[in-house]
């Protein structure tokens, strides 16, 4: 059997492995909920499975790196590495995750050429879109599809999590179609996640990654507000892991 | 390696405590002294008149909390801090100083200084800010006249023409000087650490040129030695990082410190706390010192002034000298000044130069250190 690398995304929120082999194939991959001790999950993943080298990234890298040895990497170049094996046309990449988001531009070579981060609060984040979710009575999985449903959109203006919940009640209180509101929630976000694109990447087609890709309201209306191709990966929350995996192998 | 440090002082890596040393022995000698906030207070003057200058206390987050109880808690981290440190009387330099210099630079620290004039005499300069108009330089001087005025009535000292031309020739050698020690980070691998930089920036403003000059004059024998033994900051490789925009001191150096922990090494802090204090010469022998001090504090390329052409030219010059591989622009919070700006000197770092350029907004709080590392890696990893 040939060599197998592995990498590992410990997030915020969740912590996702892939394993590849030595023709890039993903062999194996897993996912679970961050916790309260990343440490003792990602040892939990990584008895499972087997591998040759790691490579890992998210927040949790460095802690990683001295408890297990491994080689680290950036989240930012990872998932530029990761969405440029899905997707080799891309210019640029939008990641969306539980705490945090970032826009990185590439050059033609795939190396990244321009990042944005916004990491200094849960605004535009899945954390925001769970706690919406949340105040307006939808799962998470429903909130996308509930808002795609909705004839309007209504105009939040508060970008801060706690103000927006605030708006949000008093839209409630007010009447307001849920839907309505659900929509102009995620038009909100898609603003602040456009400037961010916009301020690191002017055209070309573009890769939307990390858990809140799933949310399919997200994309369209992401697509929409850029006038640009968004392409979306199968499992966009393992993208960070698969780049990791990827520049394990190119490490070797 | 064994390496002979440029300052055998016991201070090392304490550069307020070195200066407030200063400070106390001048005090001790019977020379008033006078707070200063800022690089347009003109230091040579002060200096000429027998005062010491003593740079007021701004980079901890600690007395923050008390200020934001007068102070919005959305005004830049180095204004909040130096109120906070007046009105909790935490500030030994403040409480040394007889007087205040202040400039009308940024508005906030404009309305910041009206707060605390009641506490000690404060003398507000007023900066030209298009410093490019024809009648800027000559305000600028009156400015600098009407300090003179306000110093020799507060502080019964004076100083002739002649007396000032010579504290602005000490002054020509001492930056001349500062900037051939700079030098030793502009070599590949650098030899100079950023804490040295500091030890020797914090120092240099205060004293003389006529006290730092014999201070200095050995230490690029010292340097030559590094160079000799191989000595080299950091790994031979590392990445050689420019860092410009706001001032950085105490809580604000967790910069400096994670471009080092990204494994990085800082060749050139281009601010007034860094390099900038030391660029440019004045004019010798013009017969008109003030003057000549005029021309050159409005050459000094802050964010306040406007168009700031002169911040992209001299950040081109310094590119060119230090051969940084990565350059980030450090902006505090709230200072909208160089936040703005900051868009142009990423244009301008990149389209010109071809380089990496990071824009990081922050305050003096611990809390966003891993969040920076994270953002400064990936720089890294762009080059």
């Amino acid at each position: 059997m040939g060599q197998r690398y592995a990498g590992i995304d410990i997030g915020s929120r969740t912590i996702e492995l892939v394993v590849v082999d030595e023709t890039d194939a993903i062999i194996e991959s897993q996912e679970r909920d961050t916790g309260f001790d990343p440490m003792a999950e990602a040892k939990g993943m990584i008895e499972k499975v087997s591998f040759d080298r790691i490579m890992a990234t998210g927040y949790g890298r460095n802690l990683f790196e001295i408890s297990f040895d491994a080689m680290t990497v950036t989240e930012i170049k990872a998932h530029a590495r990761g969405a440029r094996a899905l997707f080799p046309d891309i210019q640029a990449i939008i990641d969306i995750g539980g705490q945090d988001s970032k826009a990185i531009a590439l050059f033609d070579n795939g190396r990244v050429k321009k990042f944005e981060m916004n990491d200094r609060c849960a605004a535009g984040t899945g954390k925001f879109l769970e706690i919406m979710a949340r105040t307006l009575g939808f799962s998470i999985e429903d909130f996308g599809p509930e808002a795609l449903l909705a004839e309007n959109s209504l105009n939040i203006s508060s970008m801060c999590t706690v103000f927006a919940e605030s708006e949000v009640t008093s839209l409630i209180a007010k009447g307001e179609n849920r839907r309505e509101i659900a929509l102009g929630l995620h038009a909100s976000v898609i603003r602040r996640a456009a400037g961010m694109i916009n301020r690191v990447s002017t055209d070309g087609e573009i890769a939307f990654t990390g858990g809140v890709a799933n949310n399919p309201c997200m994309a369209t209306l992401l697509s929409e507000k850029l006038g640009r191709p968004i392409r979306v990966p199968e499992h966009p929350q393992r993208i960070g892991a698969l780049g990791a995996a990827l520049l394990a192998r190119e490490a070797d | 390696m064994q390496i002979t440090p440029l300052l055998n002082d016991g201070y090392a890596g304490e550069p307020a405590k070195r200066v407030l040393n200063y400070v106390q022995d001048h005090r001790q000698a019977g020379d008033p002294v006078v707070g200063i906030y800022c690089g347009y207070a003109p230091i040579e003057l002060i200096q000429a008149m027998g005062i010491v200058p003593a740079v007021l206390c701004a980079f901890s987050k600690v007395p923050i909390a008390a200020a934001e109880t007068v102070l919005p808690a959305n005004l830049c981290p180095l204004i909040k801090s130096s109120y906070g440190f007046i009105i909790e009387g935490t500030c030994p330099f403040y409480a040394m100083s007889q007087a205040v210099i202040a400039e009308t630079t940024c508005d906030g620290k404009k309305k910041m200084f009206e707060l605390i004039a009641d506490i000690k005499p404060t003398h507000v300069m007023d900066l030209p800010q298009v410093p490019d108009e024809a009648e800027a330089r000559s305000n600028w001087k009156q400015m600098i006249v009407k300090l003179q005025g306000f110093l020799e009535t507060h502080f019964d000292r004076q100083a002739d023409e002649e007396k000032i031309e010579a504290s602005l020739q000490a002054a020509n050698r001492k930056n001349a000087l500062m900037r051939r020690i700079f030098d030793y980070a502009a070599r590949v691998p650098s030899v100079l650490h950023w804490k040295e930089m500091y030890d020797l920036s914090f120092l240099a403003i205060a004293a003389t040129g006529q006290e730092m000059v014999p201070l200095l004059e050995p230490l690029p024998d010292i340097l030559e030695q590094r160079v000799r033994e191989g000595f080299h900051v950091g790994p031979p490789k590392a990445p050689r990082v420019l860092v410009t925009g706001c001032p950085v001191g105490g809580d604000a150096t967790k910069i400096f410190n994670t471009i080092e922990v990204a494994g990085g090494v800082v060749v050139a802090p281009d601010a007034c706390t860094g390099m900038k204090a030391f660029m440019g010469e004045f004019a010798e022998n013009s017969g008109d010192p003030i003057g000549a001090m005029a021309e050159r504090y409005l050459k000094i390329p802050c964010a306040c002034m406007t168009p700031n052409e002169r911040r992209l030219t001299d950040l081109s010059a310094m590119i060119g000298h230090f051969k940084p591989d990565a350059v980030i622009d450090f902006v505090l919070q709230a200072c909208h000044a160089y936040n703005v700006e900051s868009f142009k000197i990423g244009r301008h770092v990149e389209e010109v130069h071809g380089l990496p350029f990071l824009k990081i907004e922050t305050d003096y709080s611990d809390a966003d250190t891993e969040q920076l590392r994270t953002r400064i890696e990936a720089l890294f990893e762009s080059i």
